[in-house]
């Protein structure tokens, strides 16, 4: 899977769990907890969506890491690899 | 051995020795992979406490995961008498080193799940506090603190809520919150235990959805965030009656849902400092609480919360005089909440005592009252007021497009009030409003950010 593939499989899944993010332009860069409609329990409902999605497992601790949307798909792309 | 139910335990080890004695082979902890009986816990309590006696070490920390595992080595380190600190085990890992340092742990429990090596933040200083727990509190109007809780408290606390909300051997109390915020651990599991119930113990966040309608619990504690996401998700299980609310202002609409669908609901208040809660609600309506029998709850001149309790107070902050003497004061915890006895005689919490304003003319401002009142024309909408320059101002989640709309919705409002409690300002940033992790809203962060960001624009 390319990144780009990724990164529009991520923006799909961030939309349907959040649909409050729909009118938001969400790009690599957008920083998730402060430039976006998405809370704690949204990012928690997101993270489970994308590991089922993607058959991979991000551990807990990586979700504090995860800073952009950037940052969730490279994170996705190194478990993919 | 007595083995009545008004015996407060003395520790973890009398509470499960008293558990196992009367209801040996009912079930005491379930999770992902199985379940144990209260013989069967004690049992492997014992084990880890083998273990930790010949350990040599002092003070354990622990990265907690709210696994089985983690169980027993809590249980099986406090019986052991080692001093213990529970950690997040999410926090940056700098921040777990210095915590670390800060709690004078020599061991640590979870390092598996870091990528740095910790041991060299281990050893350096000497336990103050064997057989004590040392938990971190959110901290909603400052950073961080280790609060002192005996084994004795926590277990008074826990028979607290037995007291006020009892659990039977057949019910199942669902373990969602987090082991290392004092409520999650007071009222997630001690409760559960002490009243012989079974406790589940949840998968973690990623599992918050799913839980419920894999253990089928009849009772839950949690944080009004978390049961937003559940109601949300329609998550609820069937056999759920009783969900106990605490950690956190709670929306209305949330307990009101609840009732909708037949489950009662207790709301709990109470501090880390308090061994978690003090009081609870009983009855219909969710904000007005019972005192619990280990608590004396009065009012000070300007309505804040005093609270005295031999047995579930806090020893102190650690290793921080100067800071337990600035609260607790000749064993009265000065709580900085403000409350009200209703002609019932039950407590109600009407907001902080930082929280307020004072006026040039003395004339005060609760900050939460003011809050509500604005609610009532901004529905559905996440604010906060806060203090600047003496003034109060409306720091909102929303796009800058919507400040016209926002000011339309509340000058009805503020014609209403005199000049110097009208908002003076609006500030509107699309992010949600920063919160603990129990929901509480963190207006100090709030403040740096309007004070550091906006008036530099």
């Amino acid at each position: 899977m390319t990144r780009t593939e990724i990164y529009d499989k991520v923006l799909e899944i961030v939309h349907d769990c959040v649909p409050e993010t729909e009118e938001q332009e969400l790009k690599e860069s957008t920083v998730i907890n402060t430039d976006t409609a998405i809370d704690s329990m949204g990012f928690t409902l997101i993270i489970c969506r994308l590991e089922a999605v993607f058959g991979i497992k991000i551990p807990d601790r990586q979700w504090q890491k995860l800073y952009t949307v950037g940052d969730v798909v490279t994170a996705i792309e190194k478990r993919l690899k | 051995m007595r083995t009545g139910v008004l015996e407060r335990d003395a520790d973890f080890l009398a509470l499960l020795q008293r558990q196992a004695a009367l209801r040996p082979e009912r079930p005491a902890l379930r999770f992902a992979e199985g379940c144990l009986t209260y013989r069967q816990l004690l049992d492997r309590v014992g084990l880890e406490a083998e273990h930790w006696l010949q350990s040599g070490k002092r003070c354990l920390a622990l990265l907690c995961d709210g696994s089985p595992d983690c169980v027993f080595t809590i249980f099986g380190a406090a019986a052991a008498g080692l001093q213990l600190v529970l950690l997040d085990g999410n926090l940056p890992e700098e921040e777990i080193r210095r915590l670390l340092r800060a709690a004078d742990a020599d061991a640590l429990w979870g390092q598996d799940s870091l990528e740095e090596d910790m041991t060299p933040a281990l050893g350096g200083g000497v336990p103050q506090a064997p057989g004590s727990l040392l938990f971190f509190t959110s901290g909603t109007t400052g950073s961080a603190r280790a609060v002192v809780l005996t084994q004795a408290g926590l277990c008074a606390s826990a028979w607290n809520g037995s007291a006020l909300l009892p659990l039977f051997p057949r019910d199942t109390l669902l373990c969602l919150l987090p082991l290392n915020h004092v409520f999650g651990f007071v009222c997630g599991l001690l409760w559960g235990l002490r009243c012989g119930a079974c406790v589940a113990l949840g998968r973690g966040p990623r599992y918050y959805g799913e839980d419920l309608k894999r253990f089928r619990p009849t009772a839950v504690s949690v944080v009004p965030t978390l049961l937003g996401f559940l109601l949300k998700r329609q998550a609820l299980n069937e056999e759920l009656k009783l969900v106990l609310i605490g950690a956190g202002d709670c929306p209305p609409a949330l307990p009101a849902a609840l009732k909708g669908l037949g489950i009662r609901v207790s709301f709990g208040y109470g501090l880390t400092e308090t061994s978690s809660g003090v009081a609870l609600s009983l009855g219909e309506d969710p904000y007005a609480m019972t005192v619990c029998p280990e608590d004396r709850v009065r009012l000070g001149e300007d309505g804040e919360i005093l609270i005295e309790s031999e047995t579930c107070m806090m020893r102190g902050y650690y290793r921080d005089p100067a800071a337990t003497a600035e609260v607790l004061q000749n064993g009265v915890l000065h709580t900085g909440d403000l409350g009200r006895f209703d002609e019932k005689g039950l407590l109600r919490i009407t907001g902080r005592k930082k929280e307020i304003l004072v006026f040039p003319d003395g004339t005060k401002l609760y900050l939460p009252e003011y809050e509500a009142k604005l609610r009532t024309r901004l529905p559905e909408r996440e604010f906060a007021v806060l203090e600047l320059e003496g003034s109060p101002v409306l720091y909102l989640r929303g796009k800058e497009e919507e400040r016209g709309a926002v000011t339309a919705a509340l000058e009805p409002l503020m014609r209403e009030l005199p000049l110097a409690r009208r908002l003076k300002a609006l500030y509107l940033d699309p992010a949600p409003l920063p919160r603990t992790a129990t929901g509480k809203i963190q207006r100090w962060i709030i403040k740096q950010k309007v004070v550091s960001q906006y008036d530099k624009n």
